[in-house]
């Protein structure tokens, strides 16, 4: 196990290379903690990038950053998240196919990228739209690749309306019910709101979500 | 002047606006109210983007508390996104602002970069997943590999399992063939007693039969001619199987085979039964070369099937010749006929087909089987066109010459143009296939096989070659070469040859008694024959003296002279030959008479220098007769030695060839002899 305040060390350092748009020294940084330190995929997921774009977000609000230099670290990010899967290993296919977007109007597109690596490393067969997919290109899209679980993605509390609608609509379509799961910050404010909103589960983070994707598909835990 | 105020006043995205300490706008310059909509009165934090009412809320406070610069603000005006600079100081409790619109297309820009960068992080993971896919695949491959060779791994031993089996049923093959050969010649004497016993019977000898008597003693009289058939057939047939089938080839025309069936079967068609032997004349006749008892045993049996099993009409017998070398006699009849699916079933040992188009007619169902194997041997084909119904027709292909008879002629032919390099070995063996299995063994071992098939042939071989070693198998088909070994050993031209006595019944003492050098049991051992045969004679090549002489005592006296030594001795007793055999082999001494039976030495030297092959060759004269000055000169022009046959001795011979190679620039080859 790696302490949490190594994790800490590496955070602040590749958070630092993000702000100063380093993003060579910032892949190094987290190759480098996968192979001294021990880091695994999901804590470079989860408690460095997540937790590094969500301390950008707060700078930000604190006007010590500007809105080009978020949108130069979430690049980054984005970098820093496709070599982690690269070079993370993957489970073997399982078969089983989802679903992952962003509700219409979400343009945080970073969280649900992070639960879409992780199921995609877990044997899943993923198909991630990206940020603001409206609606009826979503529906299109569940007709087009009719996958056996849909995941939704909400950040911010404005588009809670967006995500109850969409659940709505998907709910409408004839056919077979589709199970739907839902995730993002927005939703971790509201323990309820999941439920309220007509979704089967709930994930508080990627690997949250993925074990709600394996109990909706009767999958066992493993 | 008026324009310039009035450009600023379009162009600028300066503006300027105060708030209370609530955040409601108390005053607005004019860009304030037209680019942003803050209208006094109105809240200017309603103006924040979604998600950034926190950030306004804070920048409101700070102002209030001091000067602040550089608040970038996230807002919304009309619906459309705007963002804005602001610096801030107090002002009567609330704040001052002055702002400046960033360019709509700046932000629209870094908005741009940063979705292509997402769309090129997007296909970079696609990129990754395939790798990752093809990786698994790899994995696959290699696990569906290691399955694969896993089931090649059974296969193989499935497959040993099966030889073994096959090698199983082989040997039960054979016990079962020698069981049916033992049984039947057991069965074969009291048999052949109740065929005597019952024609005395018949014949009355011993007195008067009842009519009774002579029905049941017909009975039993056809019932052993029927089982003496059986057996003869399967003694037959078990020799085929055996392999100890003896092909006797012979030349023969196809009009004799023809006739002499005739002859022997036309009276089985008694006239008058409705059915007629019709020997078709072939339109031209020729010639085979095969064993023309098998031939004829098969055309028998396809005839005599055809009169049994034909009631009304003909049997016509016709050959013709085909190409690629081969003749074909077909025996059609207008009898019952085979359904086509029973065609390869006739062929089968005991089979018959069952049923009433049989019209009762019996055989030993193995006439047809045997024929089949016969055909085989005879490296030919027996095949079957028939409708139920229809009537049949048997045909049998064959080469004109058997295989074994042209293997034969060309290894006599080759055996005939000596190889210089090789050395003989006369091999005295009737069976063709062990001969050209000695032929393969001993020209892996560098020498050249004399075939001779009979004694006969040996002793004419013998008059042409002094073999290295002679291999003799005693029991030939015709005769046993006991006397022949005894004659070799007694002959002093002969006695010297080492000989290998080969055979299949062991008389070691009495090959050994009669001067075999080696005695041994068949099969021989390829390794062990070769190394027996290097050992007999020296190895390398040996040098070739040709010696033409007229006289057969002159002959002799040479050969005397040279046996023993490390000289090959050719011979030839004229001229002619002799040229013909120098051309052949290319000996690298000749000795040469002087005066022949029709020439002299100068017309055969004339001969052999004007061939460029035999040039060269040096020429010991030999001479009983004194020659003149002008005869000598020429003489001693064209040859290396002229000796007086008088004085000939065994060393002189010998020295006088090994000056004539030495003067020829070659040397004794093989090792030296005494």
């Amino acid at each position: 196990m790696v302490a949490t305040n190594a994790i800490a060390d590496v955070r602040s350092r590749y958070l630092s290379a993000q702000l100063a748009g380093d993003r060579r020294r910032a892949l190094e940084i987290l190759r480098e903690s996968s192979q001294a330190n021990g880091l695994t995929a999901t804590q470079v997921q989860l408690e460095v990038i997540q937790e590094a774009q969500r301390e950008i977000g707060q700078l930000w609000q604190e006007n010590r950053i500007s809105i080009a230099q978020e949108h130069m670290a979430t690049a980054i990010s984005k970098l820093a998240l496709a070599q982690t899967f690269q070079a993370a290993p993957s489970a073997a296919p399982n078969g089983r196919r989802v679903l992952v977007a962003c509700v219409e109007g979400e343009t945080h597109d970073l969280p649900p990228q992070i639960a879409a690596d992780t199921l995609d490393l877990a044997g899943f067969e993923v198909r991630f739209l990206g940020a603001n997919v409206p609606t009826d290109s979503l529906l299109a899209m569940i007709d087009e690749v009719a996958p056996e679980v849909l995941a939704l993605s909400c950040t911010m509390v404005f588009n809670v309306p967006a995500l109850a609608e969409t659940v709505r609509r998907v709910r409408a379509r004839p056919g077979a019910r589709l199970p739907i799961l839902v995730g993002g910050y927005a939703l971790g404010w509201l323990p309820k709101l999941a439920t309220s909103v007509g979704a089967d589960g709930f994930g508080s983070d990627a690997l949250a979500l993925l074990a709600e994707a394996r109990r909706v598909l009767g999958m066992g835990d493993v | 002047m008026s324009e310039v105020p009035e450009l600023f006043e379009r162009a600028s995205r300066e503006l300027a606006f105060t708030c209370d300490a609530s955040g409601v706008v108390t005053w607005a310059d004019a860009r304030a109210q037209r680019l942003l909509s803050l209208l006094p009165g109105t809240r200017f934090d309603l103006h924040a983007a979604p998600g950034t009412e926190a950030k306004i809320a804070r920048f409101l406070l700070a102002a209030a508390a001091g000067e602040e610069r550089g608040w970038e603000l996230a807002l919304v005006v009309d619906g459309k996104p705007a963002t804005a600079t602001f610096s801030a100081a107090p002002h009567q409790g609330g704040a001052a602002f002055l702002g400046s619109l960033v360019p709509e297309d700046y932000f629209a820009a870094v908005e741009q970069v940063a979705s292509a960068m997402a769309e090129i992080v997007t296909l970079n993971r696609d990129t990754a997943r395939q790798k990752k896919v093809i990786e698994q695949r790899h994995l696959e491959v290699v696990s569906l590999n290691r399955s694969l060779e896993d089931s090649m791994r059974a296969v193989k031993t499935m497959h040993a399992e099966l030889e073994d089996r096959a090698g199983a049923l082989r040997r039960s093959v054979d016990v079962r063939g020698r069981v049916v050969s033992n049984v039947s010649h057991e069965f074969r004497t009291p048999l052949h007693a109740m065929l005597g016993l019952s024609k005395l019977l018949l014949d009355e000898a011993d007195g008067p039969l009842t009519g009774e008597q002579r029905k049941q003693i017909t009975f039993i009289r056809q019932g052993a001619e029927q089982l003496s058939q059986i057996v003869n057939d399967l003694l037959d047939l078990s020799k085929i199987e055996a392999g100890k089938e003896i092909l006797r080839s012979e030349k023969f025309a196809v009009s004799e085979l023809l006739g002499a069936l005739r002859g022997m079967l036309a009276p089985l068609a008694e006239p008058g039964s409705g059915v007629r032997l019709v020997f078709d004349t072939p339109p031209e006749d020729f010639l085979l070369e095969t064993d023309r008892a098998k031939v004829s045993q098969v055309m028998r049996n396809l005839i005599s099937n055809a009169l049994k099993f034909t009631q009304q009409g003909e049997i016509r017998i016709s050959a013709s010749r085909v190409a690629g070398g081969l003749t074909r006699l077909v025996v059609r009849d207008t009898g019952l006929g085979i359904a086509p699916g029973d065609h390869e079933r006739v062929f089968e040992e005991f089979e018959q087909i069952a049923g009433s188009q049989q019209g009762g007619v019996r055989g030993t169902g193995l006439g047809l089987p045997i024929s089949r194997r016969i055909a085989t041997l005879l490296s030919g084909t027996l095949t079957l066109e028939s409708e139920l119904g229809q009537g049949a027709a048997f045909t049998l292909t064959l080469p004109l010459i058997h295989p074994e008879v042209q293997e034969m002629a060309a290894l006599t032919r080759r055996s005939k143009s000596a190889d210089p390099t090789r050395k003989p070995v006369l091999v005295v063996e009737d069976d063709r296939k062990t001969m050209f299995v000695y032929e393969r063994y001993l020209e892996v071992g560098g020498f050249q096989v004399i075939p001779a098939r009979t004694v006969d042939e040996a002793r004419e071989a013998l008059t042409r070659v002094r073999p290295a070693a002679i291999m003799l198998d005693i029991m030939l088909e015709q005769e046993s070469t006991w006397a022949f070994l005894a004659e070799l050993k007694r002959n002093p031209d002969t006695a010297e040859i080492p000989i290998l006595v080969i055979t299949i019944i062991n008389k070691a003492h009495k090959a050994r008694a009669l001067g075999a050098d080696e005695f041994w049991l068949k099969p021989i051992n390829k390794d062990r024959l070769l190394r027996k045969l290097s050992s007999l004679s020296p190895p390398g090549a040996t040098t070739r003296v040709l010696s033409i002489d007229d006289d057969a005592a002159a002959r002799y006296l040479i050969r005397k002279h040279l046996s023993g030594s490390e000289f090959y001795l050719m011979e030839a007793s004229t001229g002619p030959e002799g040229i013909r055999l120098a051309q052949d082999l290319l000996p690298h001494v000749i000795f040469l008479d002087f005066l022949l039976q029709d020439e002299t030495a100068f017309d055969v030297l004339d001969e052999l220098k004007s061939d460029p092959r035999t040039r060269a060759i040096p020429v010991i004269v030999a001479t009983a007769y004194d020659l003149d000055e002008e005869q000598m000169a020429r003489l001693s022009r064209l040859t290396e030695a002229i000796i007086p046959k008088q004085n000939l001795t065994r060393e002189l011979a010998i020295n006088r060839i090994r000056d004539a190679l030495g003067a020829a620039g070659l040397s004794v080859r093989g090792a030296s002899g005494g």
